[in-house]
């Protein structure tokens, strides 16, 4: 949701309106109207404003020459046109425009013969008479994709009705939010944006630019900005198409081996006395949670017309969960991989193989999943108009953090219904490991407007958090950018990340998804660790108890899981045990070997 | 008047295009570097780039990625990249532009960040994962100091990214030759003269092309087209293959010599 507050008169009033959060300014050029602005006013909120929202020219049939003079020299980033233009002024025009458009039934009509620019939707009297109209029209052109802004008469007691029944692109306010003529109250201004947003569904994060908060957003280099966009696009349009998410079901059902199932641990259970579920997503077809993403991905790359699929992979679970999927559309596929994450997990590597895929041998750096993430960034930006770079986990620019989410969010969705089935209640407690994040956040998304669902997020500890061995940049990092988010990071007081460890490749990563950087800071979610030695005591522990060998990853949430029960005894517990261990056999036994 | 600016000014009344080489800071050494500064310009270069090293620089290709880690091997750090414009400054106008990371400028807070940058003279910035959206506070702190913050486009920019990005960039627009990452390529992309049409036409600001421009012949293909030529992965390579500090030297200032002939050579 965009706010543009429009009819600024004063720098004082444009700070005001920025610090309130608006996305968008308007500065009026219309000459005889009581907001109209002289250019050198103009050109001091411009210079207030620049680089922190969009500055927006009002012009009513005005010269091209006015038109392209006050755009140089007030530096304004888009123009608003409340004329007469004609289509041919407006395609003519060499920057972004906002055409408006009385909400009246010859709308349709008149919106076709502006394509492409953004509409402004004026009350169809004019606006500024405070009452609402019939929102269905400007609705009806969203629906068909036009960017359309919403105006007239809106004010913070309109808002919210407003934007639930058209969904617009943003909305507009001016007169309605004046203390007096000329002169925007700060309280009006906010609560307007307020109600604006909670508006556009509390659920609704990230935001329109990618933020979880703080956290988020598109840092690539220029060269990926329009691939980031057009994927963002393509995802925004799936959100709202039935066959998409039908055919994804299917392919869920009879490829991936969906839904896994809600196994109650009977011994663990009595073991540690709580009740403790495990959500057997190493049960899922490639042996982790990593083909629910995979699928999904692949799916829209298809849709997108990307025959070409790359991706960075840790331990080889998403690695493999890619190649899987490629086979099975019959795409195109490369890997990347750190060179010693493949000396690490040779036999995914040989999966990989087997299923098609080239794998590429990263040898900068840490040679582990932070420079394979590297390496098929740049591949990105240097294939990006026939590749699709299919990121493994809820890391990365907008959209792919909310993207993964959306697909992993089956976990939770499932964990949902199976728990009502047995329990007849929600859990207590929600555990998981993370390194980028996905299987966790898939696991909690859902529960999130459950308050009483505790969530825990496990990291890796290493060899321990004091001797910088680790990959727990939650626990012992701060907030950063690193592959295109920003969040918390392993880094130094120079901003240089630091190499992650951890006996689990696919937790070896000194970053982490945005949104579990907003879940820390509100607190929502808590995030612990467990160490290298606590991890494979788990492995053999869940091993010996349940004749079930977890991913190295996993036995992270089983070391936090003995932990946590000690403290809570009697809760209803659910684990997502993301991945099986096979892959991990071989390093545990020289592990165990040497302890011995 | 900011130095970047007056250069253009100098250049476009001369009909000629700007030389900018790009260096990365502390490769071999941080000392070589200082020395190199005033080299390059004497050689003929018009502005220098420096590359501030980044552990994860997604942008670089293998060249420029290796004398990154190099760099940062002999732990440069960006208070020693100042203090070597700074005293470049003492002994030259030539602009410098610093070229990094948004981590790095995050990590300092972008308002020290830009006042320092002041203080050493250095006159313009390129944060190479930071496109113009994000990262406002960098922008304004630039425009607070009268550091110019040179913003990228890319062939894939759509023309709406073009006009906003020309319309933001201070100093000149960094046109990106081809899409991928930095370093050498055989030729330069034959549409290339369209792409920095597209910009040419929505700002009146200079242009100026980089990414892959490796010899003299193809640094006078792009002076024709664009106010400059930004030339990096194969100087870079040039310092990296060098046995010494001093053969670096001698190498640099030879290959920048040869490009700025080729350039000036070339009328607009």
């Amino acid at each position: 949701m965009h706010v543009k507050i429009c009819g600024l008169t004063s720098v004082a009033d444009a700070r005001m309106a920025i610090e309130a959060g608006a996305d968008a300014i308007g500065l009026n050029f219309v000459e005889g109207t009581p907001r109209a602005l002289d250019p050198e006013c103009a050109r001091e909120i411009s210079r207030a404003a620049a680089g922190r929202v969009l500055r927006v020219g009002v012009f009513r049939d005005a010269t091209r020459e006015r038109v392209a003079e006050l755009v140089e020299s007030v530096a304004l980033d888009a123009v608003q046109l409340h004329g007469e233009e004609s289509p041919e002024y407006v395609a003519d025009l060499p920057y972004p425009v906002i055409k408006v458009l009385a909400g009246d039934a010859t709308l349709p009509a008149r919106a076709a013969r502006y394509p492409k620019v953004d509409l402004l939707i004026d009350h169809p009297s004019g606006g500024g008479s405070g009452q609402s109209w019939n929102y269905e029209l400007a609705r009806e052109l969203v629906s068909r994709g036009r960017r359309v802004w919403l105006a007239g008469g809106l004010s913070p007691e309109n808002v919210g009705p407003a934007v639930r029944a058209a969904r617009p692109h943003g909305v507009d306010a001016s007169s309605s939010l004046e203390s007096e003529p000329g002169r925007k109250s700060a309280q009006r201004v906010r609560a307007f944006i307020e109600a604006a947003r909670a508006a556009s569904d509390s659920r609704d994060r990230p935001d329109a630019r990618g933020y979880f908060g703080d956290y988020g957003g598109r840092f690539v280099p220029e060269t990926l900005v329009p691939a980031v966009e057009e994927l963002s696009e393509t995802y925004d349009a799936l959100c709202e198409d039935p066959s998409f998410w039908d055919s994804l079901r299917e392919e869920r059902r009879t490829y991936a081996g969906r839904p896994t199932p809600l196994y109650f641990a009977e011994r663990v259970s009595e073991d540690l006395g709580c009740r403790v579920y495990l959500k057997r997503e190493e049960l899922a077809h490639t042996g982790a949670h990593k083909i629910n993403n995979a699928i999904g991905q692949a799916l829209i790359a298809r849709r997108m017309g990307k025959r070409r699929i790359i991706a960075e992979t840790g331990a080889g679970q998403h690695g493999v969960a890619t190649a899987t999927a490629c086979a099975r559309y019959g795409l195109e596929c490369e890997v990347y991989m750190g060179a010693e994450d493949m000396r690490r997990q040779a036999l995914n590597v040989f999966r990989m193989e087997l299923l098609g895929a080239r794998v590429h041998a990263v040898e900068s750096g840490s040679r582990t999943l932070k420079d394979a993430m590297s390496e098929a960034l740049r591949d990105w930006a240097t294939n990006v108009r026939t590749t699709y770079y299919l990121i493994g986990s809820t890391a990365g620019p907008d959209p792919y953090p909310r993207l993964v989410r959306d697909l992993q969010a089956v976990i939770g969705e499932e964990v949902r219904e199976q728990i009502l089935a047995a329990e007849g209640r929600l859990p207590d407690i929600l555990i998981a490991c993370i390194g980028g994040g996905s299987n966790a956040l898939g696991l909690f998304h859902p529960f999130y407007d459950e308050p009483q669902v505790q969530m825990v997020g496990v990291e890796a500890a290493g060899e321990g958090l004091t001797l910088g061995r680790h990959s727990a940049p939650l626990a012992a990092g701060s907030p950063g950018v690193l592959h295109g988010s920003r969040s918390y990071v392993m880094q130094d007081d120079a901003g240089q990340i630091f190499p992650a460890h951890s006996i689990a490749a696919g937790l070896d990563y000194p970053g982490v998804g945005p949104e579990h950087a907003f879940y820390k800071d509100s607190g929502r979610a808590e995030y612990v660790y467990a160490t290298d030695a606590e991890a494979l005591d788990a492995f053999v522990y869940l091993a010996r108890m349940e004749g079930i060998i977890p991913a190295f990853e996993s036995a992270h949430a089983i070391a936090e899981l003995r932990k946590r029960a000690a403290r809570a005894p009697g809760s209803l517990i659910v684990l997502n045990l993301s991945g099986r261990g096979d892959k991990d056999v071989a390093e545990a036994r020289d592990l165990l070997g040497k302890k011995t | 008047m900011n130095r970047i600016d007056r250069v253009f000014v100098e250049t476009r009344s001369a009909g000629r295009a700007a030389l900018i080489p790009f260096v990365t800071a502390g490769d071999p050494d941080i000392g070589t570097t200082a020395d190199l500064i005033p080299e390059l310009v004497e050689a003929g270069a018009d502005i220098i780039e420096i590359g501030v090293p980044h552990s994860d620089p997604i942008a670089e290709g293998p060249t420029i990625q290796a004398a990154s880690f190099r760099s940062l091997e002999q732990k440069t750090d960006l208070d020693q990249i100042l203090e070597i414009c700074r005293s470049a400054r003492q002994l030259m106008d030539a602009p410098l532009i610093l070229m990094g990371y948004l981590n790095n400028v995050l990590a300092r807070g972008e308002e020290r960040f830009a006042r320092d940058c002041a203080e050493a003279g250095v006159d313009g910035l390129i944060v190479a994962d930071a496109p113009y959206e994000e990262a406002p506070e960098l922008q304004s702190a630039c425009e607070a100091h009268g550091v110019h913050r040179i913003l990228l486009v890319a062939p894939t920019s759509t023309p709406e990214r073009v006009v906003q990005i020309a319309a933001r960039s201070r100093g000149f627009v960094y046109c990106v030759s081809s899409t991928g990452v930095t370093g050498a390529r055989r030729e330069l992309p034959r549409d290339l003269s369209l792409l920095v049409g597209r910009i040419q036409r929505v700002t009146s600001t200079p242009v100026c092309v980089g990414f892959g421009i490796s010899t003299p012949e193809q640094a006078a293909t792009v002076a024709r087209l664009a106010d400059g030529v930004i030339v990096g992965s194969a100087l870079v390579s040039r310092i990296g293959e060098a046995g010494s500090p001093g053969e670096a030297m001698t190498a640099a200032r030879e290959f920048v010599g040869g490009l700025a002939e080729a350039v000036r050579a070339t009328r607009r």
